[in-house]
């Protein structure tokens, strides 16, 4: 029950929070805007492609620096105490906030491919099969990395004394980890989409697991 | 009267930080329907003395019973019988006080409909029915205090542990405090709360322990305190017209000492074994003959201050 609880209410609070917004808004904005200025792009690359670069380069990071900075700032201040004096587990607290984040950047990213594929429909530009499978592709790998992202970034979260701290292992670590959802297109497996999800789900789960065993162990 | 049933026991429980020793072997027990004062200096082991008593730390050596129940082996039995507000506490900001509460609520196994009727009426007992749909972040430091003591009193539990519930708050709402705390006994709650104000302690507590370095120095009510901590009779002088010629007071039979504090009132102790009501007898006609007027006569009660100071500062140990 507890599970379920703490995920609604994260989502409530993520999904209100200014750096969704950001995130909501921002997202499509910036790929618009980048787009448009890039005149190169013009006829090189489809809106719905470069959302989709956007995403992924964007939508980790910010992922990451979400999750292990309200971590770091709930544990410092000894909001966790209230809930473990009631039976939550404290996983629960963990994974609560992991897919209630991975939620609210998936919607967001969804949302901006969203915008660049009606952006191209209205300038009469069909993307193609070809393109299409591209864009599964690229989808597959940013949600892979946006999971990546975020389990690294409850366990910085859970392991970083300080923000400070937290905010510079997640530029450097979380986002360079990531990286491991490109293995898959790198290397040329076929199906890319499939490699790119099943090494997100895989790191995913073990750096979660990770987060818990060390959560589970300190004194709060 | 009979005697009060034993809600928690700490028998000889240890507990260390990598290393450093917060509780050395600490025994005491908490009886059902009493509020209980827990009063130490900073790192005495107060607080570490409170969360091995909700659950909050479970690597501790020795044994904790909470309603015969050992601890922390029966955890799960053990949260819907505890209430506690942490020091310094902090709420995530996003949430409003309606939903902070109806979170906690739920989690501790209240229905929805039984959150609708309780929450208005633990936020009008603390004093914080207008805040009701304010978000956290926009709360001052002491309603935030409020709403930590309403989380706690939410699922009504038999078991408050409170760590410095006062602290911070304006004498208004320290009063509304500690009539809740009065409220809780009179339902047969059991509380323990910690405070570095002691008066509130003195105001409030059935018993007190004092705590210093992670041993429990003495507890008692407050008359046992006393009575544990007099080694002198003191009288307690204060003249209405002070005719300065007191001194010779000192002579008199079964005087040991006398001091005057800032507020002119004297203070003069009796020599241990000396008949106490011949020397008050004495220094009263010495006082009178000598043309001064007194206003009150009457033997010195230590405050708890002056107890906590014996204890704490002068590591005295009856």
């Amino acid at each position: 029950m507890s599970m379920g609880l703490l995920y609604g209410d994260e989502l409530s609070g993520f999904s209100r929070s200014r750096v969704m917004l950001v995130l909501w808004v921002g997202m499509p904005v910036l790929a618009l805007l980048l787009h448009a200025l890039q005149p190169s792009l013009e006829g090189a690359m489809s809106l719905t492609v470069f959302s989709m670069l956007v995403v992924t380069t964007m939508a980790s990071t910010i992922a990451a620096a979400m999750l292990s900075v309200g971590i770091i700032h709930e544990k410092t201040r000894g909001v966790y105490s209230l809930f473990l004096v009631r039976p939550v587990k404290r996983r629960s607290l963990l994974l609560a906030k992991f897919f209630a984040v991975f939620s609210c950047v998936a919607v967001a990213a969804i949302f901006t491919l969203g915008v660049g594929v009606l952006y191209d429909f209205a300038r009469g530009v069909v993307p193609g099969a070809a393109v299409l499978r591209e864009l599964a592709k690229s989808a597959a790998t940013g949600f892979a990395n946006i999971a990546i992202a975020s389990s690294a970034a409850i366990l910085i979260g859970v392991l970083a004394p300080s923000v400070v701290v937290g905010v510079i292992l997640v530029i450097y670590g979380a986002n360079q980890i990531s990286v491991l959802g490109y293995v898959p297109v790198l290397l040329n497996l076929e199906p890319a989409w499939v490699f790119a999800l099943a090494i997100g789900c895989f790191v995913s789960i073990l750096l979660l697991t990770l987060a818990v065993a060390v959560f589970n162990r300190r004194q709060l | 009267m009979p005697p009060q049933k034993i809600v928690a026991r700490f028998e000889n429980v240890h507990k260390s930080y990598a290393g450093v020793r917060a509780l050395n072997g600490i025994t005491f027990d908490l009886r059902q329907g009493e509020v209980f004062g827990f009063i130490g200096p900073n790192g005495a082991g107060k607080t570490t003395t409170m969360k091995v008593l909700v659950g909050l730390l479970t690597d501790f050596t020795g044994a904790l019973t909470v309603n015969g129940l050992a601890m922390p082996g029966h955890r799960d039995s053990l949260y819907p019988m505890v209430g506690y507000m942490p020091q310094g506490i902090a709420f995530q900001e996003w949430r409003t006080v309606d939903h902070a509460l109806t979170t906690f609520g739920r989690l501790s196994g209240m229905s929805a409909a039984a959150l609708r009727e309780r929450i208005p009426r633990v936020l009008e007992e603390v004093g914080l029915a207008e805040a009701r749909a304010r978000k956290v972040i926009h709360l001052s430091g002491g309603m935030v205090q409020k709403l930590g003591l309403a989380q706690a009193l939410l699922h009504e539990p038999a078991i408050l542990v409170l760590d410095e519930p006062v602290a911070g708050l304006d004498p208004v709402s320290r009063m509304q405090v500690k009539a809740i705390l009065s409220s809780l006994r009179n339902r047969g709650a059991t509380v323990i709360f910690s405070s570095h104000i002691l008066s509130d302690v003195q105001d409030v507590a059935d018993r007190v322990g004092i705590i210093g370095s992670g041993t429990m120095l003495t507890v008692g009510t407050l008359a046992e305190l006393k009575s544990r901590f007099s080694v002198n009779d003191d009288i307690e002088i204060v003249l209405s017209w002070d005719a300065g010629n007191w001194t010779d007071l000192r002579s008199a039979p079964g005087v040991l000492s006398l001091d005057r504090d800032a507020g002119g009132v004297l203070l003069l102790h009796v020599s241990p074994g000396a008949d106490v009501d011949a020397t008050a007898h004495e220094v009263l006609s010495r006082l009178i003959n000598s043309g001064n007027r007194v206003r009150s006569f009457h033997p010195a009660v230590p405050s708890l201050d002056q107890l906590y100071l014996k204890y704490i500062g002068e590591g005295v140990h009856p």
